[in-house]
């Protein structure tokens, strides 16, 4: 499914190269559950940007499905992480002024999706993640815990191959971080690949694989 | 998709409701002022366009130069038409009309042969068949061509009819005029009255069939007292046309009139003469450089000068919702990052922001159009029209819809650019620098605002103190206390012993009967005079009033050489006392003496008063000359004492007294004055609303634009403060970079303003000169102003408490 070859993105301070990714090789295959760990600055978060595609990197080869995204322009690559990727963000990004059901309906009506097709889509969602009777409340009126899950169930209303999903618990505490990881998990056994960037251990671990990012360097795998 | 939009801008809305508030209540502004003003505009461009002959239609404009400055009039010889009707057979149609007071034109008393008590009627003129088919005069009652055959006929306009004739056709009926039962007028005609947008007001026209107003006054070249309209033939070159008749007139008829009168060089004073035709739809709107044309106009430069103003006041209202937009993007960057991460293209949301900003933009006009209905009766107060809604028009809804989407995209396409451009990685980290950004281009905003607004504090300023000068200043005359009682011809030979009871009152300090007094609708007479013993081609125009000898102490005039009339002196029938500008002209220091003539009339000067406006201050005072003689019509009351109503009181006894059958009609000097500059006082009313208007539009952009920056620095502030910054320190952090851009659009503002008041000035003869007073003012005015605007927001940011601010970050 994904492909990386050689990647490697610098910023450049003072005349020198400062590297932010440095030769990164990866292959994710489809159904993975993949974590992503390493200390702050090792570059964890820009990794899961340029396989988003919301990042740009300097050098190297990245492939989607066998497309080659390192050759797109940009207009080409949003049109493909629209249609395949969802995100999930650690401070959940929630759109202050829609519902939870709207902020949850938005993709679809930029994929054009019917209205009568939305509303089965949308409800069938609220069921399954147990939120309908939050579904006229404004963000701000939710605690932490359920707005990470109305942002799960806006990332995956579009029925993506892949979740990015950023430090989803960062902003959670231990119980709502478990039944955060918990719905990642029961997603993953029903086909959606994921890949989570996580300072946690006790979070990575339910990954399939993790991969250790140091200075830019995948430093091991396991 | 769009229904979205909406539902996002309208919890915007709410949720930001001061910022909200701002931009319509700004944009509402700007709306309502467009509106009076298109409205305005409308109605002025509007004129005599009912008229299906309109484009064929011309009325006759004479153009000469004397010393270098072009002197423009409408009045011509009597003959004058039909010469042109018989020479050229371009022209269809030509015909006359006479408004000279002198005559009978202009205002009358009128009444029934059955009635006792005279009304004073105004707006009359005499007028040819043919002028009424030129100006397409629609009859009730009447036919248009029989109307006016017979002499002493007149057509009456709907309302007049109805006063004197109520439900009946009054054809053939008889009105005695100035209580002359000896000579009644029959009622020709009665015709629809002028709607408001006709150059034309007259409420009557008297036939000028068979009219002579002195013996061979229907043939004499040499007087000019006639308005001339010509229908011309379809197709007609306008350029060559206006070329031969005017050589024609001059050389065939003009020139031979003046040398058979004595004028050797005739041909020689007529070499910068041109004579051309004003398009009938021009006249309202540009004629306001033609002398002695007593129909109100309007004026071109004035429907420029508001259409400009009202478009700069919605420019300011744009601003105000680009720089709050933009300002503000860090508060909907995070939103546009969700929105591309999850699919939202570019496209989608530049059509977000600019639904949102149609919004904003018809919410406006809704708001706008309401206060504009609101102000509309002030405005029509203020501007003297009598504008109104066009509800019934088919064209004001969309009209309206245009406009709010017009501005809506206007205002924002540079906003929906600019927010929908952010990177979603860059404002989903939080990290972009926002609002900062555009600083330059907010900054040179608001200075462009605030230019606009000193600009228009400036002209008020300006306006103002002219208007104070031309009422306050030193005009000749002493206009305070007059009382003018007009229609006092009724008292015929009563009117010396009228003067000398009145004269008698103790409440009374003078009393003058005289027709010719120093402002606007009363009895002029332009004749050619020169010094007896010179050439008739030396002469000059010259005034020639008919006064008594209490005219020059009842207006407190100044004689500064010389005497004035007296009884003592039994030969002052043929003497005249006059202006210094006719000593001037004359060129000699000591006039007393001296005779002028016009050829029939020799008048020894016997005293020189100082100069005294007669005419609007737009124009030099120009010669003129009193003499002693019987011009009974308006009789002038100096009073003693401040207690104006005990006064009235007593003096409109004595004339109950004297003429039972007549209401006294009086006016006073003073607001007589005053309403020569009606058109000036009225600028200055209408340029003062619009730059509060302006400047409240700018502060409004200016206070929101202070809040925000306050809210942004919430956290450097706290941190200053942390560190030992004072209050005043801080005050004087936020408000230092607002006031050096207030500052720089003074420097900018200055001189376009120096330069725009200069134009105006010169439109007057008597001016105030333009000192740095003005300019300190409005200055300081503005200065003050932004300051008060920002200052709330300062202090508080100033005085919060730093723990609380460091908290929330």
């Amino acid at each position: 499914m994904i492909e990386l070859k050689h990647i490697s993105k610098w910023v450049t301070i003072g005349g020198k190269p400062n590297f932010i990714l440095k030769d990164v090789n990866a292959t994710v295959n489809e159904g993975e559950f993949l974590s992503i760990m390493g200390p702050s600055g090792s570059g964890k978060s820009t990794l899961l940007n340029v396989i988003g595609m919301l990042d740009e990197f300097n050098e190297g080869e990245y492939r989607f499905f066998h497309e080659e995204v390192h050759k797109m322009k940009e207009k080409q690559r949003s049109n493909l992480y629209k249609q395949y990727i969802g995100f999930v963000f650690q401070a959940y990004h929630l759109i202050d002024e829609l519902t939870v059901y709207e902020n949850i309906e938005t993709p679809l009506i930029y994929q054009d999706v019917k209205s009568s097709e939305r509303k089965a889509m949308v409800a069938d969602i609220l069921d399954r993640f147990n939120i309908v009777g939050k579904k006229d409340l404004f963000p701000t009126q939710l605690s932490g815990g359920q707005q990470q899950l109305v942002g799960i169930a806006r990332a995956l209303i579009a029925r993506p191959k892949l979740i990015l999903a950023d430090e989803p618990t960062g902003n959670l505490n231990s119980k709502q971080g478990e039944e955060i990881m918990n719905l990642f998990k029961q997603l993953n056994d029903e086909g959606v690949t994921i890949i989570q960037v996580t300072h946690s251990e006790k979070n990575a671990a339910y990954g399939k694989r993790i991969i250790h990012l140091l200075d830019g360097r995948i430093e091991r795998e396991e | 998709m769009f229904l979205h939009y909406l539902k996002v801008a309208f919890r915007n809305i709410r949720k930001q409701k001061m910022y909200a508030a701002i931009n319509v209540g700004g944009f509402a502004i700007g709306i309502a002022a467009c509106l009076l003003i298109a409205l305005f505009i409308q109605h002025e461009t509007s004129y005599d366009s009912a008229n299906p002959n309109r484009h064929h239609i011309f009325r006759l404009v004479g153009e000469a130069k004397q010393n270098g400055q072009v002197h423009s009039g409408i009045a011509f010889p009597a003959p004058m038409s039909k010469a042109i009707l018989n020479d050229f057979p371009e022209v269809e149609k030509a015909g006359r009309i006479m408004s000279n007071s002198l005559f009978g034109a202009a205002n009358n008393q009128v009444r029934r042969p059955d009635q006792q008590n005279n009304t004073y009627e105004q707006g009359f003129a005499f007028a040819d068949t043919s002028t009424l088919e030129i100006l397409d005069i629609k009859m009730i009652y009447g036919s248009r061509t029989e109307a006016l055959k017979q002499p002493f006929s007149v057509i009456l306009n709907k309302s007049m009819a109805d006063k004197y004739f109520p439900n009946q056709n009054p054809v053939g009926q008889r009105l005695i005029f100035n209580d002359n039962p000896r000579l009644p007028i029959i009622v020709g005609g009665v015709m629809e009255d002028f709607p408001t947008n006709s150059h034309l007001q007259y409420r009557g026209f008297i036939s000028l069939a068979g009219v002579s107003f002195w013996d061979n006054e229907q043939s004499q070249w040499t007087a000019s007292n006639y308005d001339i309209y010509l229908q011309l033939k379809p197709n007609t070159n306008i350029a060559s046309f206006e070329k031969k008749m005017t050589d024609d007139v001059v050389d065939k008829y003009m020139v031979p009139a003046m040398v058979a009168g004595g004028q050797k060089n005739a041909k020689e004073s007529f070499k910068d003469t041109r004579i051309y035709l004003q398009p009938l739809s021009d006249i309202h709107l540009y004629s306001y450089n033609i002398e002695q044309d007593d129909t109100r106009h309007g004026d071109i430069r004035f429907v420029y000068l508001f259409a400009a103003i009202a478009a700069f006041i919605l420019l300011l209202a744009c601003i105000n919702f680009l720089n709050l937009s933009t300002a503000r993007s860090a508060n909907r960057a995070k939103e546009v990052g969700v929105r591309k991460v999850m699919g939202g293209s570019r496209n989608n949301l530049i059509n977000q922001f600019l639904s949102e900003s149609l919004l904003y933009s018809f919410l406006s006009f809704l708001t706008g159009t309401a206060i504009a209905v609101l102000a509309l009766p002030l405005f029509n107060k203020v501007s003297g029209l009598y504008l109104s809604m066009p509800w019934k028009e088919w064209w004001l809804i969309p009209a309206l819809i245009g406009g709010a989407l017009v501005i809506g995209l206007l205002a924002g396409i540079y906003p929906a650019f600019y927010l929908s451009y952010f990177k979603p990685i860059n404002t989903l980290k939080g990290n972009l620098s926002l609002g900062s950004k555009n600083g330059r281009l907010r900054s040179s905003l608001v200075v462009f605002q605030f230019s606009i607004s000193v600009v228009l504090l400036i002209g008020t300023a300006v306006i103002y103190k002219q208007m104070q000068y031309i009422l306050n200043s030193k005009i000749g005359f002493d206009k305070d206390q007059v009382l003018m009682i007009e229609g006092a011809d009724a008292l015929k030979e009563q009117t010396t012993s009228f003067k000398n009871e009145v004269l008698n009152l103790p409440v009374v300090k003078n009393v003058s009967v005289s027709d010719f007094l120093p402002v606007n609708d009363t009895k002029r007479n332009g004749n050619t005079f020169w010094e007896e013993g010179k050439q008739q081609d030396d002469g000059f125009a010259l005034q020639h009033w008919v006064v008594d000898e209490n005219y020059i102490p009842t207006l407190g005039m100044k004689l500064i050489a010389g005497r004035n009339f007296s009884k003592d002196f039994h030969t002052d029938s043929s003497t005249a006392v006059v202006n210094k500008a006719l000593a001037d002209k004359l060129g000699i220091k000591d006039p007393i003496g001296k005779i002028i003539t016009n050829g029939g009339e020799h008048l020894r000067i016997i005293g020189v008063v100082d100069n005294f406006y007669f005419e609007s201050m737009k124009q030099q005072v120009t010669p003129l000359c009193m003499v002693l003689g019987n011009s009974n019509s308006i009789v002038s009351i100096k009073i003693k004492g401040a207690d104006m109503k005990t006064a009235l009181a007593t003096i409109e006894a004595k004339w109950k007294a004297f003429l039972p059958n007549q209401p006294m009609r009086y006016t006073f000097l003073d607001e007589r004055y005053a309403a020569m500059y009606i058109d000036v006082q009225r600028m200055q009313y209408i340029f003062t609303g619009f730059s509060i208007l302006a400047v409240v539009v700018a502060c409004l952009g200016l206070f929101a634009l202070a809040a925000f920056m306050a809210e942004q620095r919430t956290k450097e502030i706290g941190i200053r403060k942390v560190l030992g910054a004072s209050v005043a320190g801080v005050f004087t952090l936020l408000t230092k970079n607002f006031l050096k851009l207030v500052g720089l659009s003074l420097i900018i503002s200055i001189p376009v303003g120096w330069w725009l008041m200069n134009q105006w000035l010169q439109d007057f003869s008597y001016r105030i000169s333009l000192n740095w007073k003005i300019f300190a003012f409005a200055s300081l005015l503005m200065m003050t102003i932004a300051l008060f605007t920002i200052c709330f927001q300062a202090i508080k940011a100033a005085i919060a408490n730093p723990v609380k601010s460091l908290r929330t970050e």
